[in-house]
């Protein structure tokens, strides 16, 4: 990649995180540059969600250091609320407002956070709903559109704050096989257009297309990573080469 | 439904450290209040003279509670008896209310409307002084026995039928195709699987039948407020006989409540209660 | 007694009845709601001795029966330097077990929305008051509509025990038994109390699911 010098936009040292007596996180290290895509792929139970969570610090962390643009993550208040809105997130459940329309899921935060003038923000928002392809349905409610639709929408709601970097938690999970592509196809997009991405994924194929750098995690802890084409044709540990065998049989 | 986490805990994320000492100010603070309100009420009794044990001794007494539980034992007769016929009816109404004639179906919906409409209050007068009017004789204890069970009929009538609704409709489909007559399915497919799903509900309406009981004085059943009664006769203790007796219908409620929530976790069911029946 | 007689002796009695029913539904009602908000607000706060208390307070309103409670009220507080008027007492049992029932009703609105929609609502930048103004209240007050109509309904009914009590004017339970004390009134006596909380409480469901259809969020 580029200059080693650069600051990244999301870096995490020495983070760990204990769920009672089950330690989650161990001592995670890891850096995202400008621009970069990671994608984290493992096992269920691995601590990849939990590590994307703690991010925009969804879930808190017991040490280590977690910086966005050099700067500390904030704990709490008007600090912490002012980095998540520079921080898009994508979840597996897609998460919309039930009781607002499209168009109002993705104004909202423009409106609320950023304090964009109502048409302003609608005007911004009806362009981010037509490049992923939703426009039309702009004045429905969730529960309207299929899942493939909500997640697009989700994204166009993350994208509406201008994000310096997203975080994609499991975004195809809960899809139907027939719209995962239309989801990837978004994502693989924004990744052209130099999007920041950090994204937790079980679809290989697009690991292999989109990410420039893959991270493998179990048990808490980051075992490798490398390259696409050096994690997926040359895995270093027996862990990940278990791992890709077992996703490949079927 | 099976992990009790709910939205309550999720309002607020995992607090930072300055959150933390605001929740800490907090907890200090209202354990303050709540002490100091605590000290109110109890300072309001001793300026009264309320705490004094000549008010209170008697509930030492074994005597005391075998009375009262005379009274109590009165008080569950009639909610068993009272909840045993609301079952039987609840169901003919149910059958009633789902039947395919039209008649059938409107008859039930007006009974059922009626007695939910009506305050089991006004059911009662009706069977203590309206009823003897026209030279029927009726005992105390279906007096207040009959009202209670017709206004929980009604009610259960409908949770019955939220019950038959919430079975999937492929099991009525299937047994359908393998000929089996309607009625037949809905008795013999349906029904026990409806049960298996309403019985929180009907357990938790339990409460309601012991609540509806509580006015069985008016009829002058001897229930344990009728006891009460005698008690502050003898004992001139109004206000801490009134207090123990509440104490004890909020006790047993909640030991029903707490019965219906376990049994619900365990079967999956949900409690379908008189506020959360569709109006109409 | 044939319902003419008694509509001319009784029928301006009756309708007073019934609009100290309708009042006492109303002012019962109107407070509960507010207590059930404060309650709601103490038992979702942070803050642990509140939220016990909440509970608490939940616990013994929904399980104490209503005519205990009245007689705590309307006779026992007299012995503690508070008498209040028959009505009073009659409001206050009405709006603490109608309260009890309301937080109940309000805490399941909230439960419905799902952590999901919280989470994705801190993740674009709002703050606590933003997300519980722009997506707990408004959520949980629309699925909260059905739940509140059959309150309503209850706390109607729940309004009969004023006939346990010297009220005046007497409401619609309360008359039925004066009159027939009185007199052989008959059936129609009851009926007539009967169909004026029949039709209140259709009127209710009525209006009520009208107002659910045009609120309820699809999800």
């Amino acid at each position: 990649m580029s200059s080693t010098e650069q600051t990244p936009v999301i870096e995490l040292r020495h983070v760990d995180k204990h769920y009672g007596q089950l330690h989650v996180l161990k001592d995670i290290n890891l850096a995202v540059n400008k621009g970069e895509v990671l994608v984290v792929i493992g096992p269920s139970g691995s601590g990849k969600s939990t590590m994307c969570r703690t991010i925009n610090r969804l879930e808190s962390i017991d040490s280590g250091e977690i910086l966005i643009d050099g700067q500390a993550l904030p704990q709490e208040g008007k600090e912490l609320a002012a980095m998540r809105a520079g921080l898009g997130m994508v979840f597996q459940s897609f998460n919309l407002f039930a009781h607002k329309t499209i168009l109002e899921n993705v104004t909202m935060g423009p409106i609320e956070v950023l304090k964009v003038p109502r048409k302003e923000a609608e005007e911004r928002a009806m362009t981010l709903l037509a490049r992923v392809g939703v426009a039309e349905q702009a004045n429905k409610v969730p529960a309207q559109l299929s899942g493939g639709q909500q997640q697009r929408v989700a994204i166009a709601r993350s994208l509406a704050m201008q994000p310096k970097a997203m975080l994609f938690d499991e975004p195809t999970s809960a899809l139907d096989p027939e719209m995962i592509n239309e989801v990837l196809d978004v994502m693989v997009e924004l990744a052209r257009a130099g999007m920041t991405m950090i994204v937790v994924t079980h679809e290989m194929g697009f690991a292999r297309r989109v990410a420039n750098r893959v991270v493998f995690m179990a048990d808490g802890e980051i075992i490798e990573q490398g390259t696409p084409d050096e994690f997926f044709d040359h895995p270093k540990t027996e862990r990940a080469r278990e791992f890709l065998d077992s996703i490949m049989e079927h | 439904m099976s992990a009790q986490v709910s939205v309550r805990d999720y309002l607020y994320e995992e607090p930072g450290p300055k959150t933390r000492r605001a929740i800490r100010m907090g907890t200090a603070i209202s354990v303050v209040a709540l002490v100091a309100l605590l000290a109110l009420i109890v300072r309001s009794f001793a300026v009264a003279g309320q705490l004094d044990p000549k008010y209170w001794s008697f509930f030492l007494s074994p005597a005391t509670w075998r009375f009262l539980g005379m009274g109590l034992v009165g008080t569950i007769e009639v909610a068993l008896t009272a909840g045993v016929i609301a079952l039987v009816l609840g169901f003919v109404l149910m059958l009633m209310r789902m039947s395919s004639y039209v008649v059938l179906r409107g008859i039930a919906r007006v009974i059922t409307e009626f007695f939910r409409g009506v305050p089991s209050l006004l059911l009662i007068y009706f069977f203590f002084l309206v009823i003897p009017q026209y030279g029927f004789k009726m005992s105390t204890f279906w007096m207040i026995t009959t009202p209670v069970a017709l206004a929980a009929s009604a009610v259960l009538a409908e949770v019955f039928r939220a019950g038959m609704n919430a079975v999937p409709v492929g099991q009525t489909e299937a047994a359908l195709s393998l000929g089996m007559r309607p009625f037949i399915v809905k008795m013999k497919i349906v029904f026990p699987q409806a049960v298996r799903i309403v019985i929180p509900s009907l357990i938790s309406q339990l409460v309601v039948v012991v609540k509806d009981t509580t006015v069985a004085y008016v009829v002058s059943f001897p229930d344990m407020l009728q006891n009460a009664r005698v008690l502050i006769a003898n004992y001139d203790a109004l206000v801490s006989t009134y207090l123990v007796i509440a104490v004890v219908y909020i006790l047993i409620n909640y030991g029903v409540n707490q019965l219906a929530i376990y049994v619900s976790k365990r079967s999956g069911g949900k409690i379908v209660t008189q506020t959360n029946i569709d109006p109409v | 007694m044939g319902i003419s007689e008694l509509l001319a002796e009784y029928g301006s009695k009756y309708l007073l009845a019934l609009l100290s029913t309708w009042q006492l539904t109303l002012v019962s009602f109107a407070l509960g709601m507010i207590l059930a908000i404060v309650v709601t607000i103490m038992r979702v706060s942070p803050v642990k001795p509140l939220r016990m208390l909440g509970d608490f307070y939940v616990q013994v309103f929904r399980n104490i029966a209503g005519v205990s409670l009245l007689i705590i009220v309307y006779y026992a507080l007299p012995y503690l330097g508070l008498v209040l008027k028959p009505l009073t007492c009659v409001i206050i049992t009405v709006t603490l077990i109608g309260s009890a029932f309301g937080s109940e009703n309000f805490m399941t609105g909230i439960n419905t929305i799902g952590v999901g929609q919280i989470e994705a609502a801190r993740s674009i930048g709002l703050n606590f008051f933003q997300i519980i103004r722009l997506i707990v209240v408004p959520q949980a007050l629309r699925s909260a509509v059905l739940p509140m109509t059959n309150l309503l309904i209850a706390v109607m009914l729940t309004t009969a025990l004023g006939s346990q009590i010297p009220l005046n004017p007497q409401e619609l339970t309360g008359l039925v038994s004066y009159i027939n004390t009185r007199t052989t009134g008959g059936i129609t006596t009851f009926l007539i109390s009967a169909l004026g909380y029949v039709l209140t409480a259709l009127v209710i469901g009525y209006v009520g699911n009208r107002l659910d259809k045009k609120v309820r969020i699809l999800r």
